[in-house]
């Protein structure tokens, strides 16, 4: 029976001896993926290793040998980096972690009206929100420059977060409806006869059961406003403002050479969604699983 | 006569206006709900777009008063701009290779690790995938930017180091390789995120499929293409509009390794728009590249919608 399951089934196996694992491993030709599969991570994870390889290099040690490991290692590069960065990545934290509530807050009840109501206008409205999805940020870039700066809003933090809620719920808003919409009726019938408010079916029911997907929403929203350049770049000029990836971009200009402290502060860049990702990556590769991604 | 049409339409519409206006009122809380997204969405999304495609029209330079001039900054683009021209072939090799890409790599990934038959193991690689992506966008091009130093780069080191140092370039100095070196940024090309699509899909088809394929005799590489990939078009769909928005609009990666040179070598619409609008304060003709890369996006996504049928349907 156990070999009847090969490729292309997802039936999970009974729990075996190894013998039997090594055999497994052997006849479903599970051994060339597992070969393709690491040589391709090694690939996607060599710039990483080498960020961090470099990073604990002296000017002296990187032009000797660049990207093998030498010793002593030298973590003083980490210490000169975080005091030109740490700024940089809190005003990130503050303007990706705003936004990403406004976004969630807003989307999720916008797309629970849309989903369950049929109000009139119910299916303009929607068409008007998914035809900003067809919207480059290359036409609305510069009106939108010159509305904020209109508003007076240039060099405050308002003016990074108010459109990234603007704009971070377009996306938001149509995988969630969709997500909605797929949850089973009857929940909410029950729910209805056993006496539940329509709010109650949101918070006790929805919400706990799309956990994941807003997971996903989120996620991708704050790698988003996270990783954001052009605009940061043109409304903010001021360095106690800046976010990270503006900030990272001066400070490879101003340390260019400099390798080793360079790519100490590129690692350090990465430590806040490394700690994000720790708590959140289970929810993330199931919100993905869930399928919900498609068109 | 006239008055008996009048006062049917008004017999006719009367009850259907009240109803349109009943349902209104009974699904208040419903607009209630959408009130500030909409709010939202119209100062920062509907207003500005907008008024991209009014200025579009005009001789707007910051500081001097705005002058209509119809076609005039279009005419400019096409007839006068080598620059923009130029810029329009190479924003075309940069997305149809971000298409190919995401097409390919992330799919070939996903149907490795789907193929595999211990749960554990699969579950290992998806986050194994993914981890990368902790790595912020701008860190990743700055390191790639690196990998392609003339001087100090691990590609030509690694040339170097297997005696074909007469490929070494400063590869994103020189015009002649810089296009290519600026495309094929991101090798394996693999986004985490994007073989996780894949793979949902891929684990959205039904056992019942998957068997009954078995027993015909569709194993390995005809499974793939008879049942895999025809199953989870709605995947390569979404990824293939995502890549071509991405591509057309992701000049992030321009603007931070070479601002468009050297030269116009590596130029694109969005690194041309952006000194136009703020390097030369010419917002008119800025907004005019804009609105040509809005109607180009447009076009091509109903294009792709179109042509391409979802699995549901």
């Amino acid at each position: 029976m156990a070999e009847a399951v090969t490729k292309g089934s997802y039936v999970t196996k009974p729990k075996k001896r190894s013998g039997d694992a090594w055999h497994v491993f052997w006849h479903t030709g599970d051994w060339w993926h597992h070969i393709l599969l690491i040589i391709l991570l090694i690939l996607m994870f060599i710039p990483i290793i080498m960020m961090l390889i470099i990073s604990f290099k002296t000017v002296a040690q990187f032009s000797m040998d660049p990207f093998f490991p030498t010793f002593p290692l030298h973590p003083e590069n980490y210490e000169r980096a975080f005091t030109v960065i740490w700024r940089y990545i809190l005003n990130s934290i503050i303007v990706s972690g705003i936004s990403v509530l406004g976004v969630i807050s807003l989307a999720t009840i916008a797309a629970w009206a849309f989903a369950r109501y049929p109000f009139p206008g119910r299916d303009i409205l929607y068409y008007l929100i998914l035809a900003l999805m067809m919207v480059p940020g290359e036409l609305t870039l510069v009106p939108q420059f010159l509305l904020v700066k209109g508003l007076g809003l240039l060099n405050t933090r308002w003016v990074l977060i108010l459109p990234y809620i603007a704009g971070g719920q377009v996306f938001a808003i149509f995988v969630l409806r969709s997500f909605f919409e797929g949850l089973p009726e009857e929940l909410f019938e029950a729910a209805r006869i056993d006496g539940a408010s329509e709010l109650q079916s949101f918070t006790r029911i929805a919400l706990p059961m799309s956990s994941s997907i807003i997971g996903v929403v989120a996620i991708m929203n704050v790698t988003g406003t996270w990783n954001d350049l052009i605009w940061p770049t043109i409304t903010v000029s001021t360095r106690r403002l800046m976010t990270m990836t503006v900030g990272l971009y001066a400070f490879r200009n101003e340390m260019y050479t400099q390798w080793g402290s360079l790519m100490a502060g590129y690692t350090i860049a990465s430590i806040p969604m490394i700690i994000l990702f720790a708590f959140t990556s289970n929810l993330f590769v199931e919100g993905l699983a869930s399928g919900a991604l498609k068109m | 006569m006239a008055t008996a049409t009048a006062s049917t339409t008004a017999v006719v519409r009367a009850p259907k206006k009240e109803t349109l206006w009943r349902r209104i009122v009974r699904y208040k809380h419903a607009y209630a709900m959408i009130a500030i997204t909409f709010i939202l969405l119209m100062f920062f999304n509907y207003y500005p777009a907008f008024m991209g495609l009014y200025r579009a029209f005009f001789n707007y330079d910051v500081g001097l008063k705005p002058e209509f001039i119809g076609f005039g900054n279009f005419v400019k683009l096409f007839t006068v701009d080598k620059t923009f021209i130029k810029s329009l072939g190479n924003v075309a090799i940069f997305t149809i290779w971000r298409v190919i890409s995401a097409m390919i790599f992330p799919f070939l990934a996903a149907e490795l690790i789907f193929g595999l038959t211990n749960a554990k193991h699969k579950y290992g690689y998806r986050l194994a995938m993914i981890i990368p992506i902790v790595v912020p966008g701008m860190v990743s091009i700055l390191l790639w930017q690196f990998i392609y130093d003339g001087v100090n780069g691990l590609l030509n080191a690694l040339l170097g180091a297997v005696g074909l140092a007469s490929l070494q370039h400063a590869w994103l100095g020189d015009p002649s390789v810089a296009l290519g070196a600026v495309t094929l940024m991101g090798f394996p090309w693999v986004g985490g995120t994007n073989v996780l699509i894949y793979l949902a899909g891929l684990q959205g088809i039904t056992n019942e499929i998957v068997d009954s394929a078995k027993i015909d005799g569709c194993t390995g590489f005809r499974r793939v293409w008879y049942i895999d990939i025809p199953l989870i078009r709605g995947q390569f769909k979404l990824l293939i509009v995502l890549s071509i928005m991405g591509g057309l609009q992701g000049w992030s990666t321009i603007f931070v390794m070479t601002k468009g040179g050297p030269g116009t070598a590596t130029m694109v619409p969005g690194m041309w728009l952006y000194n136009n609008a703020f390097q030369w304060n010419k917002m008119g003709y800025a907004s005019a590249i804009g609105l040509f890369m809005f109607v180009i996006i447009m076009t091509l996504t109903i294009v792709n919608m179109k042509f391409i049928k979802t699995s549901e349907s």
